[in-house]
């Protein structure tokens, strides 16, 4: 499955791009450029359960603070390196994920979000009132330790910027390669029509819970960069409002990976640019999103089809 | 021992009864015809053979094992496959893909390989997608492979849905009036192409409402009316049955679609 020429000059652009950033940017800058490295990652992730699989999840957030409070709570409770938490705040998320997705992933479109929002809520409430004394409660917990790999210190601005450029294209190979294989397609089939996809041999409600555990595990990967960049996770940045800026993401972006970063740019990075306009930053947010659902409904950049390997044309 | 059988198999949708203790045999490589007025509920039938909507009452034995209730995935993967009455097909995707994913019960990858794939699984990748290729050519649409279904005539997207049955290797493949809105030189085109599917060794079990199609195509006939079957025989039998005339033939005005 060879890319169009354009589309490999683009990846190649963004990706030179995105390793000379720090060059060029000022603190904050670098600082918002890891932010939207973390975002698109969880966009990503967001986009298996929502753009691929189809289905309304409207607490994204809760995999990605399940993810940052893993990491946190194994570094300040148990002492544990917090890049040494990463598989434990991969692994908790995703199956949480697995099993919400259980019990109401039958449950269709509208009756599904109000679920997970739900969902989002509850995980809220638990952080907030301090759950087992080990979550800090509504300040959450602060003071984690900088990252150190094989005795570097990782705490500088630009050394978490590389940590996100890593997150990211790892994610980038995951999704390529859901792409091109039988449990991706299983979810674009039940997306487009689950009794279709059921009728022809397909487990709809096994993959859907996959979608969610997979979704699940990376947004809290991501969780853990958060955790990373602040030294510090407080439930705020898990609240319903993220979650619905994930599942804006994946809507106006549209279903693909120059759709998912694009919706994070204008979700995300547009509203700092827009800063010092203050209390009006997120007028473009909201503006985006009427815009982006009357202009492209399928999204800036719509997941395309008609993919199909070179040896097929050829014979 | 029949391939497909029914006992006395009955399902009921509040008061309506939709399929009443309906009993058949379908026999190994036969092509095997279900006919009835509208609303008789051969379309039912199917969806509770195929696990659509289980019956309440009955059985359905496969190979001789009772698969009542069994959910459509696990239907398709022991064999019997289903194309739609209304075409179903994933109509943003292109026709390639559409039939691919017919290959996904044939596959070896499991769910990881979403995550990363081995070599192994890459070139079942490749086995898949050439299985493929071969079901286009066998259906003379390889053409418009990279097509966006949703875009193609009709009569091409009845041949993508068998094409998407077929490529899956059913032991039983289930038609739902694979004739409805095709021509005259379509319709003798899917003749054809069920001959040369039945010649693979596929048993093939159809409802149709074009009566000479069912007539010369079917071995054996099942006539069912308000969901109960009324008689059952070769077509030769059937034509000349006075119930079937009477319930069915009959009445050939309000059918003919």
């Amino acid at each position: 499955m060879k890319k169009s020429p354009n589309k490999k000059i683009g990846y190649t652009v963004f990706i030179l791009a995105m390793l000379l950033f720090p060059a060029l940017a000022n603190p904050k800058w670098l600082a918002i450029g890891s932010t939207f490295l973390i975002f698109s990652v969880v966009g990503l992730s967001e986009d298996i359960i929502l753009g691929k699989g189809g289905m309304f999840n409207m607490g994204h957030a809760l995999f990605f603070g399940i993810g940052a409070y893993t990491a946190a709570i194994a570094n300040h409770t148990f002492g544990i390196p917090i890049l040494y938490a990463i598989p434990l705040a991969i692994l908790i998320p995703a199956l949480c994920g697995i099993i919400l997705a259980g019990p109401i992933i039958h449950l269709r479109g509208d009756y599904l979000l109000v679920a997970t929002i739900g969902f989002n809520i509850v995980f809220l409430q638990l952080v907030e009132n301090d759950i087992f004394g080990i979550t800090g409660g509504p300040n959450g917990i602060f003071g984690l330790d900088t990252p150190t790999f094989l005795g570097f210190d990782l705490a500088s601005p630009t050394a978490i910027y590389y940590l996100g450029v890593a997150v990211l294209l790892l994610t980038f190979y995951v999704m390529a390669n859901l792409d091109k294989s039988k449990a991706g397609r299983a979810l674009h089939y039940l997306r487009l029509d689950d009794l279709a996809a059921n009728s022809i041999g397909i487990n709809t409600r096994g993959y859907k819970i996959f979608a969610f555990g997979l979704g699940a595990g990376i947004a809290g990967l991501a969780g853990v960069l958060l955790a990373i960049q602040y030294s510090a996770v407080s439930p705020e940045a898990f609240n319903f409002m993220q979650s619905v800026l994930f599942f804006s993401i994946v809507l106006v972006g549209g279903s693909s990976l120059p759709g998912i970063l694009m919706g994070t740019f204008v979700m995300f990075v547009l509203p700092e640019i827009f800063r010092d306009f203050a209390t009006w930053r997120y007028f473009i947010f909201g503006f985006a999103m009427i815009l982006a659902m009357i202009l492209r409904p399928e999204g800036i950049f719509p997941a395309r089809f008609g993919k199909i390997p070179d040896y097929f044309k050829k014979g | 021992m029949a391939l497909l059988e029914l006992k006395n198999m009955t399902k009921r949708f509040g008061g309506l009864t939709a399929v009443d203790h309906l009993n058949l045999k379908v026999e190994q490589n036969q092509i095997y015809g279900i006919i009835g007025p509208n609303g008789a509920g051969k379309t039912t039938a199917f969806n509770c053979i195929t696990g659509i909507h289980p019956p309440e009452e009955g059985a359905v034995l496969w190979q001789g094992k009772e698969i009542t209730g069994a959910p459509p995935h696990k239907v398709a993967a022991m064999g019997i496959v289903r194309t739609f009455q209304t075409i179903r097909l994933f109509t943003e995707m292109s026709v390639a893909e559409n039939v691919m994913s017919g290959r996904h019960f044939q596959s070896n990858q499991r769910w990881w390989h979403g995550i990363c794939h081995t070599p192994a699984s890459r070139r079942d990748e490749k086995e898949n997608w050439l299985k493929v290729k071969e079901a286009l050519e066998f259906f003379k649409i390889d053409h418009l492979a990279a097509e966006p279904v949703g875009s193609l005539a009709y009569g091409i997207q009845r041949k993508v849905e068998m094409a998407r049955a077929l490529v899956s290797e059913p032991k039983l493949l289930i038609l739902d009036e694979p004739a409805a809105g095709l021509n005259d030189s379509e319709t003798m085109e899917l003749v054809e192409t069920i001959y040369s599917i039945r010649n693979q060794g596929v048993t093939i079990l159809l409802i149709e409402h074009n009566m000479d199609l069912v007539m010369t195509l079917t071995d054996y006939i099942t006539v069912i009316n308000f969901g109960k079957p009324i008689a059952e025989g070769i077509p030769d039998a059937i034509q000349s049955d006075p119930m079937v005339i009477e319930a069915y033939l009959g009445s050939e005005d309000d059918d003919d679609e």
